[in-house]
């Protein structure tokens, strides 16, 4: 008998170009299958590339662009690390960067004109880091002190936190809205003094506030002895609660960490590139492109940083595709595609392929040592 | 007396809640097996563009539905192929079904030379059982004059529910949700149970996202069912993960949507509170009757299948 069957098998310590490997052949994979669907209906897939390329990098102007397209992504991404590390399944990173929007754009309009911009920025990243660990914590007390399971309260609180905004700018006359258009309602647009300052095209520091965030968040789980009992708790319970660990605190700490990251997303992109809140450029669902971004990272803190910034490509590159006749939603495939091929690639760091003799195989299955992890 | 609030508020419960109704026993079905998709929307909305797509094409409703079921179940087949075969997150595998079934849908409404959005369908979905019976006090509304997918997702719930609690291979259903390796030493095919269900589940979610696109509004549009599957997945706690309490859940949850149209009619005061507001309301019930209903142990009680979201390594056994 030669017949040859594959098997998988539990790797013991994965190599490191394996981890770098699947993340970027889940790019590639992602983009063939784009691929073939924009084939289908009668686009030349090298030539759409090359334009969202050339769009997302091919000048000053959209490398600022990108930039900026990837700062919330950062940020939402850590939200996501963050959490997903604690097998906390915050999935409302959305809604809590809304609530940061609202919050660092209301202390901002709070404290009106003529306040300086060294006390009005500090001010609204705060406000916005408060308003999303707020949020968090209507799912992060139910789940820690009750045992509610935070994803579908996490996913309702994106819908509540959605209409707010939508209260606030269409259904009322807030203090958010713009008083000077009654035909068509708009948020009203925040003070020069709570604005970041562009400085390359209209990238401003926001960008180094997130990458700073995710070093400082790099340094806290791999550093700290904080960050060491979190990681105890992420890898088993038991374990944590026999060291002595208290696990709910550490639950609880996470989860708002998580909603801070997120809102402080929503704050730096209404003090920045959105410089008001409206829902029409907020509801982007940048907290839940934040989970791909996590998952391509595979959860590594730094990773983020640079895998934002490529999910901010994409995303910059999404409008300019109508130009060329090639619907912006071809984007949001590549980056579902991107998600569901890193995932499915976690197989593959987690387990190894082998082809051995048929004989073998059901001699191994039997013997319990294929496959499982 | 047909025209009052209340029958009003029913026969809007009962057209909005349709769509749910398959897209919650679709997951009830799925996290039975032990499965838990959050792939609903994405799956919905494969069903909803391909459903349109083919009854635009050939003008035939019936094969609108077989081809949204047969989406629905071939785009479910991702999900069941990571989580089951691969064994890998089914939290992060099925929100990767919904990012890209987001994309993927509003992507075939829009490419091409002659896209379908902005377009009618050819045909949609009308009220059939009209005239005489309809016009019953109270019971005609309720009833009759809907069109067929409204009897057909009582007919999906009602037969789901017999399938699961009155024949054996719904008992080895629930049982591989239950405990999978137990299932396996009395003979049960425990990844043939989880791929069947998980692609039954995916089909009728995808049915109920082309109730969007063939009956509620016979036109395609980008995204078309708003946020009903994620919706539906939590309603699978209110119905307690029982398929003919879906209806129930389904409808209410519609009703809740349509109150916010009944109190701008009631006139002052309660028309004074803003539309925006009172559309928060289904969501904020929603996780109250979690917190409520599901938290820590209650969840089991309630009828969550005790391996829902653990992956099973047959080798572990």
């Amino acid at each position: 008998m030669n017949l040859r069957l594959l098997i998988s098998e539990p790797r013991g310590l994965t190599p490191l170009w394996v981890k770098l490997l699947i993340p970027i052949l889940s790019v590639l994979a992602a983009g063939f299958v784009a691929g073939v669907f924009l084939y289908i209906t009668g686009e030349t897939p090298s030539a759409v590339y090359a334009h969202m390329l050339r769009s997302a990098f091919g000048s000053s102007r959209g490398w600022s662009e990108t930039l900026i397209s990837g700062t919330p992504l950062i940020l939402t991404g850590l939200a996501a690390a963050v959490a997903f590390k604690m097998l906390v399944w915050n999935i409302g990173a959305e809604g809590q960067f809304l609530m940061g929007a609202i919050a660092g754009s209301g202390i901002a309009i709070w404290l009106g004109d003529g306040v300086a911009p060294g006390l009005a920025l500090p001010l609204v990243v705060l406000a916005g880091c408060a308003g999303g660990a707020a949020w968090a914590s209507a799912s992060a007390l139910p789940k820690v002190y009750l045992g509610t399971n935070e994803i579908i309260t996490t996913l309702m609180l994106n819908f509540i936190a959605l209409r707010l905004m939508e209260y606030l700018i269409f259904g009322s006359h807030s203090p958010w809205r713009d008083s000077g258009f009654s035909t068509f309602p708009s948020g009203r647009p925040l003070p020069e003094g709570a604005r970041f300052p562009e400085f390359f095209n209209r990238l401003d520091i926001g960008v180094f506030i997130a990458a700073a965030a995710a070093a400082g968040a790099w340094y806290l789980f791999n550093k700290t002895r904080w960050g060491f009992e979190v990681r105890v708790v992420g890898d088993s319970e038991n374990a944590a609660r026999y060291a002595g660990i208290k696990v709910p605190g550490k639950i609880l700490g996470v989860f708002l960490l998580s909603g801070a990251f997120a809102g402080l997303a929503g704050a730096l992109f209404v003090a920045g590139p959105a410089g008001a809140l409206d829902p029409r450029s907020l509801n982007l669902g940048l907290g839940f492109t934040g989970i791909i971004v996590a998952a391509l990272a595979r959860l590594n803190l730094l990773a983020v940083i640079p895998v934002g910034i490529l999910l901010g490509a994409l995303n910059n590159a999404g409008p300019s595709l109508q130009s060329i006749g090639v619907p912006t939603a071809t984007v949001t495939m590549l980056e579902g595609g991107i998600l569901i091929f890193a995932v499915a690639g976690e197989f593959l760091i987690a387990n190894r392929l082998r082809r051995v003799r048929a004989r073998r195989a059901v001699a191994l299955q039997t013997a319990g040592e294929g496959g499982g992890g | 007396m047909n025209d009052s609030q209340l029958i009003l508020t029913i026969a809007a419960a009962v057209t909005y809640g349709t769509p749910l109704i398959f897209a919650i026993v679709g997951e009830i079905i799925t996290e039975r097996a032990g499965i838990l998709n959050l792939g609903v929307q994405g799956i919905m909305l494969v069903g909803a563009v391909s459903g349109f797509w083919a009854t635009f094409n050939t003008g035939s409703l019936t094969l609108g539905v077989v081809a949204a079921l047969a989406a629905g179940a071939a785009f479910s087949f991702i999900h069941a192929f990571t989580s089951i075969t691969l064994r890998v997150n089914q939290i992060v595998s099925g929100l990767a079904l919904t990012i890209f079934g987001t994309g993927l849908s509003s992507f075939l409404g829009r490419a091409g030379s002659e896209p379908l959005v902005g377009n009618p369908s050819r045909e949609a979905f009308t009220a059939v059982l009209e005239g005489g019976l309809a016009d019953l006090p109270v019971i005609g509304p309720l009833l009759f004059g809907h069109n067929l997918l409204v009897y057909l997702a009582w007919a999906a719930a009602g037969g789901a529910s017999y399938y699961l609690f009155r024949t054996r291979m719904g008992l080895s259903l629930r049982a591989v949700g239950e405990d999978p390796a137990s299932s396996e030493s009395v003979g049960i095919n425990v990844t043939w149970v989880r791929y069947a269900h998980v692609m039954a589940g995916g089909a009728l979610a995808g049915l109920g996202g082309a109730y969007f696109s063939l009956a509620l509004v016979p036109t395609w549009q980008d995204d078309p069912i708003g946020g009903a599957g994620w919706i539906a997945i939590a309603l699978v706690i209110l119905a307690s993960w029982r398929p003919w309490r879906a209806i129930f859940a389904a409808y209410l949850f519609g009703a809740a949507e349509y109150i916010q149209f009944t109190l701008q009619t009631l006139g002052e005061p309660w028309s004074n509170v803003p539309s925006t507001i009172l559309a928060m309301l289904p969501f904020a019930l929603a996780i109250a009757a979690m917190i409520v209903l599901a938290s820590g142990k209650r969840a089991r009680y309630l009828g969550a299948p005790a391996n829902l979201a653990i992956p099973y390594f047959r080798e572990q056994r």
